[in-house]
């Protein structure tokens, strides 16, 4: 497409799109992490992500994001369209490794656009959950309600009128008639979501409500399973049990005190949500962190991923039946929460990056530590390789269960080791190295089947992999300042807040007001422990963000599960739900 | 004293009359000889103590404490120390529900369904800052602490609160529950037996205690602990009662 490029003087996607679509394309906007942004009209803008999708050549055949802002109270907007409510799409092409943003102007308050749920399947929840949030509606969505607030909630609360605080929308009380209401509302209507009821009398369809409190679905997840006999015909999920409003959270707190709310959105990942917000929040400000920084956050986030994994294989072998193994790997994962006790001072939440840098430096006699749990736990996947993996009935329950294709994977927007689990090799740390993952010497494991088995034994050979990177971190680890210097690192260093007055004062001031982070956009992608994690921000120059879109990986992954367990038998589900791994707090956020 | 070992079982009556007229070494004797086999104690005391070393907690998880609640029942941990290792998926089977992270608006009837599903006995741990008042959540989407709308026997601070913590507060439930009086429940009316009716101070105060927005400093808190204390009641440790503080009864 080098003739088009020519054409419109701008290179890449965005030439190729204003050539396309000349009267579509109504502005570029820059942005900080240089993903190409277009403004396209409301009413060309199916035909763009069509065309994204489906003809340009490499295409974007992910959708990776979908949300909107609020735009209304927005200062620094310079250079782009007039807007009241912006949508966001935010695409993904494995072949080209790039990205590409799609944003639609609305000038109405209470816009609405078409439905993309035929072009990509993953667009369904999405949508919802931008209707619930922004209440822009979109023409043509199958089941347009809400997502994630209850059914009877007034507003949408990621619009700027909404309130923010629960204390400012009066004392909650439970009296009877509104329990009563509330459980009347949980009850399952198959006919609303286009279920039928069978036409033979002497048959019906069974269905089965699983959860919110149920102890198969890993939290508060709710599953409406239809049966034919003991095989599942469809599933509804039903989520929002857990959404703690961590987007809105961002626009209240400063950019430095929003970090220990990102330990609790994938709150088994610890300090991968903290790496993910804080290399966001550094890129809007041009912060370049010292090599002794990237390197310990690179064997922490390890550490974190080996923890997370740890959970996982546990409660999976358990779910399956296989009850003991939940004990061994919990008590390694105590092995890996003593270091991290040692080094942050706390074992699930840590809070311990900083913009700029590190809260402070690794302990004496860190190394002693991660080495010994290096040394010691190589042996113990190898056991577990035998205690479950290699284990019959393990093997019975998973293999060839909850199977997808590539394409299929592809089109649900699933990243991460369910991913790989189909045999493409995509792994941000070697695609687009952040941290200075670039120096480290690792493979990305890779399956074929996509199955449940496989999707185990992916994240089995990333634990040897983390293992090797942390390794790596032990012999290699650079000395230096655990912080940058720049005046937006927060808190400053401390030799020098000690030293001269301007530094207290940048201390004092970025703490109790937070730093004032430039106004832009932009976010960078990590590979979490899960799937892909962005945190895309938008300064508006002040302390606070403007507005903080999560990308998490457990959304998609759950809203694949009934596409994924349609024909299987009720009990694989469990072992489905197992595999996947996912955080209802990463889910509902 | 609360229970009393006493035997006549194996002793000749003969032997016994003697012996009781002679020396103190025979109460010595006859009290070692039937030691570990019989047991007397106050009905009340007995099924406290029953109680409160059997709680099964309700298998029943919202947030990240629950992790550190599951993480309490491994080996590293494990909660079977004090008897409390029995999670029932079923609330009908549990004693204690563990309120182990943040209170949604939307999961709030349903938490409220299943403490209500619960048989009585029934105690509520509210395990974290979420759930004892909001803790960093005052967002609209939370309930700014359980105790809003169910009553709350232990608060247990932390965000989220590690193992050991929780193996605290299940110790301090039980330290409450075994003073806990014997559950009279009949009694003789005029004609006919009747249902006693002795409602939970537990449950009566809980409205008021929920509307509270004033609560006393750290300073004053020794005081209060020494209200709620019963005349003479010492904590494990202490030696004797301190003179600064006014002893409560």
């Amino acid at each position: 497409m080098a003739n088009a490029s020519v054409l419109s003087g701008k290179p890449g996607i965005a030439g190729e799109l204003e050539n396309r679509f000349p009267s579509g394309i109504l502005a570029v906007q820059p942005t900080r992490d240089d993903v190409p942004t277009l403004w396209v009209s409301p009413e060309q803008a199916r035909a763009v992500l069509s065309y994204l999708k489906k003809d340009a050549p490499q295409p974007y055949r992910m959708l990776y994001d979908l949300t909107a802002i609020d735009e209304r109270l927005r200062q620094n907007r310079q250079g782009q369209p007039a807007s009241a409510v912006s949508l966001v799409y935010h695409l993904l092409s494995f072949e080209r490794n790039a990205d590409v943003r799609i944003k639609v102007p609305f000038m109405s308050e209470t816009p609405s656009a078409p439905t993309i749920t035929d072009l990509w399947a993953n667009a369904n929840w999405y949508e919802r959950e931008t209707w619930d949030m922004f209440g822009i509606r979109f023409e043509g969505h199958p089941h347009l309600r809400r997502l994630l607030m209850p059914p009877m909630w007034d507003g949408h609360p990621l619009r700027k009128e909404h309130p923010a605080r629960a204390t400012e929308m009066g004392w909650f009380q439970l009296p009877e008639d509104k329990q009563e209401a509330a459980q009347d509302a949980l009850q399952f209507h198959p006919e609303e979501w286009g279920m039928q009821r069978s036409e033979d009398d002497r048959f019906d369809y069974v269905f089965v409500n699983l959860g919110p409190a149920h102890t198969g679905t890993h939290g508060v997840l709710r599953l409406v399973v239809q049966l034919e006999g003991e095989a599942i015909v469809d599933i509804v999920p039903d989520i929002g049990f857990h959404h703690r409003g961590a987007e809105k959270m961002g626009e209240r707190q400063t950019w430095h005190t929003y970090i220990p709310y990102t330990d609790r959105v994938d709150y088994l990942q610890g300090l991968l949500n903290e790496l993910a917000y804080v290399q966001s929040v550094e890129q809007l400000a041009g912060i370049e962190v010292p090599d002794r920084v990237k390197v310990i956050r690179v064997m922490m986030c390890e550490l974190y991923r080996l923890a997370n994994h740890l959970v996982w294989y546990g409660t999976f072998a358990q779910d399956v039946g296989a009850l003991s193994p939940v004990f061994y790997m919990f008590n390694d994962r105590e092995r890996i929460h003593h270091i991290a006790e040692s080094v942050c001072g706390a074992r699930m939440h840590p809070n311990w990056f900083r913009i700029g840098g590190l809260a402070h430096d690794l302990p004496d006699g860190w190394d002693e530590l991660v080495r010994q749990f290096v040394d010691y736990f190589p042996k113990r996947l190898d056991e577990y390789d035998s205690l479950v993996m290699q284990n019959p009935i393990f093997k019975a329950r998973t293999v060839g269960i909850g199977a997808y294709s590539l394409d299929e994977a592809i089109e649900w927007g699933v990243t991460g080791p369910g991913l790989r689990a189909c045999g493409l090799e995509w792994d941000l740390r070697k695609k687009r190295p952040y941290s200075g993952y670039e120096h480290f010497d690792f493979d990305i494991p890779t399956a074929t089947h996509g199955d449940s088995y496989d999707r185990a034994v992916v994240r089995i050979e990333e634990m040897r992999q983390s293992l090797r990177i942390i390794a790596q971190c032990l012999r290699r680890m650079p000395s230096g300042p655990y912080k940058a210097h720049h005046p937006l690192t927060t808190p400053p260093i401390k030799e020098r807040t000690m030293h001269d007055i301007e530094t207290l004062i940048t201390h004092f001031l970025g703490v109790s007001w937070g730093p004032v982070i430039p106004a832009g956009e932009g976010g960078v992608p990590i590979e979490g422990a899960k799937g892909q994690v962005t945190y895309y921000l938008t300064s508006d120059g002040s302390q606070t963000s403007y507005r903080t879109r999560i990308r998490t990986p457990s959304f998609p992954h759950i809203q694949m599960v009934p596409f994924i367990s349609r024909g299987e038998l009720l009990s694989d589900l469990v072992a489905i739900l197992g595999s996947v791994d996912f955080v209802l707090s990463d889910v509902d956020r | 004293m609360p229970w009393w070992r006493s035997d006549s079982a194996h002793t000749p009556l003969s032997a016994q009359a003697d012996a009781a007229h002679t020396d103190a070494s025979y109460e010595r004797s006859t009290v070692e000889a039937v030691q570990g086999s019989v047991l007397l104690a106050r009905l009340q005391d007995l099924i406290a103590w029953g109680r409160k070393n059997s709680l099964w907690p309700l298998n029943f998880g919202l947030s990240c404490c629950y992790v550190e609640m599951a993480t309490s029942i491994t080996s590293a941990y494990d909660i079977a120390r004090f008897g409390a290792e029995v999670v029932r998926g079923s609330p009908r089977q549990a004693d204690v529900m563990v309120v182990s992270g943040t209170v949604f608006i939307k999961v709030a009837p349903i938490i409220k369904q299943l403490y209500e599903q619960m048989m009585e006995p029934r105690w509520v741990i509210s395990m974290g800052s979420c759930s004892n008042s909001g803790g960093m959540y005052d967002i609209y989407s939370v309930v700014q602490g359980v105790d809003k709308f169910l009553p709350v026997d232990v608060y247990m601070p932390g965000c989220p609160p590690p193992p050991y913590a929780f193996m605290e507060s299940l110790l301090l439930l039980q330290e409450k529950i075994g003073h806990q009086r014997r559950p009279l429940s009949w009694m003789f009316g005029r004609q006919e037996t009747q249902p006693l009716m002795m409602p939970s101070k537990r449950d009566e105060k809980q409205a008021w205690r929920s509307q509270q927005t004033d609560y006393p400093s750290i300073d004053t808190l020794p005081i209060t602990d020494a209200l709620f204390r019963r005349p003479g009641e010492r904590r494990p440790g202490e030696k004797s009662p301190n003179p600064r503080r006014p002893t409560g009864g």
